[in-house]
């Protein structure tokens, strides 16, 4: 059983951030010391690494609530989990797409002030941000 | 008319309704044309469709249903855009 300070050092994560898991309802302490300290038991860092590493792969904390339910779900299986997966890369494709048509709306925008000299009132970023069929609006269009 | 059910190999989900969505997708729509994708090897088109959770089904090339409709709701929808198109 491990006190917070002690899994915190363990797994490599801040006190703070997991009184913050906790409150999300991914860990939950399973004991408490004579002292009235919240103790960890051992499958807490494993689960912690879990939580960390989906995060970097884009998962939400709400997702990840999912996922570690559903580990403990009996019918379920690893394509479940699978398909999760492929469901946030989805998203992430999907955020990746939207994320290229606004660097692209930029370039426009950035060619379009070839002289920087111009006082900023005759900025044509500016300018062009201005009009209703600004170069971002329709780079967003699907 | 061509219907695209988008899955990931080894959805339990996909598998089980997937029969009964096709023969009712034929049976519905003359000369209707059935695709089953594999979303990884397809997965630039679902993302173009928009395609974010699966299984997902798109008829002709629009993403109308993000999770597996009731052999109903694909029949109304086909009987819709087949009237749409008429």
């Amino acid at each position: 059983m491990f006190t917070i300070g002690r899994l915190a050092t363990l797994a490599e994560v801040s006190t703070d951030a997991l009184r913050y898991y906790e409150r999300e309802g991914l860990i939950a302490p399973t004991g408490k010391s004579e002292g009235g300290y919240r103790l960890y038991g051992d499958d807490a860092v494993p689960r912690i690494r879990l939580i960390k590493q989906a995060q970097h792969c884009g998962f939400t904390l709400a997702e990840i609530r999912e996922l570690l339910i559903l580990r403990r779900r009996e019918t379920a299986c690893c394509g479940d989990v699978r398909q999760r997966a492929i469901e946030k890369k989805l998203q992430l494709e999907t955020k990746i797409r939207a994320m290229k048509a606004m660097s692209k709306a930029l370039d426009r925008l950035i060619a379009d002030c070839a002289d920087a000299t111009h006082p900023v009132e005759e900025c044509p970023i500016l300018a062009a941000l201005e009009q209703t069929d600004a170069p971002t609006r329709a780079a967003s269009r699907p | 008319m061509i219907v695209e059910l988008f899955y990931s190999p080894g959805c339990s989900s996909c598998a089980a309704a997937q029969a009964s969505l096709k023969a009712a997708a034929l049976g519905a729509v003359e000369s209707l044309e059935w695709r089953e994708l594999n979303v990884l090897d397809e997965l630039d088109y679902a993302v173009e469709l928009g395609v974010l959770t699966l299984p997902a089904i798109a008829i002709d090339r629009e993403l109308v249903f993000g999770s597996l409709p009731t052999v109903e709701q694909l029949h109304e929808a086909l009987m819709r855009r087949a009237a749409g198109a008429a």
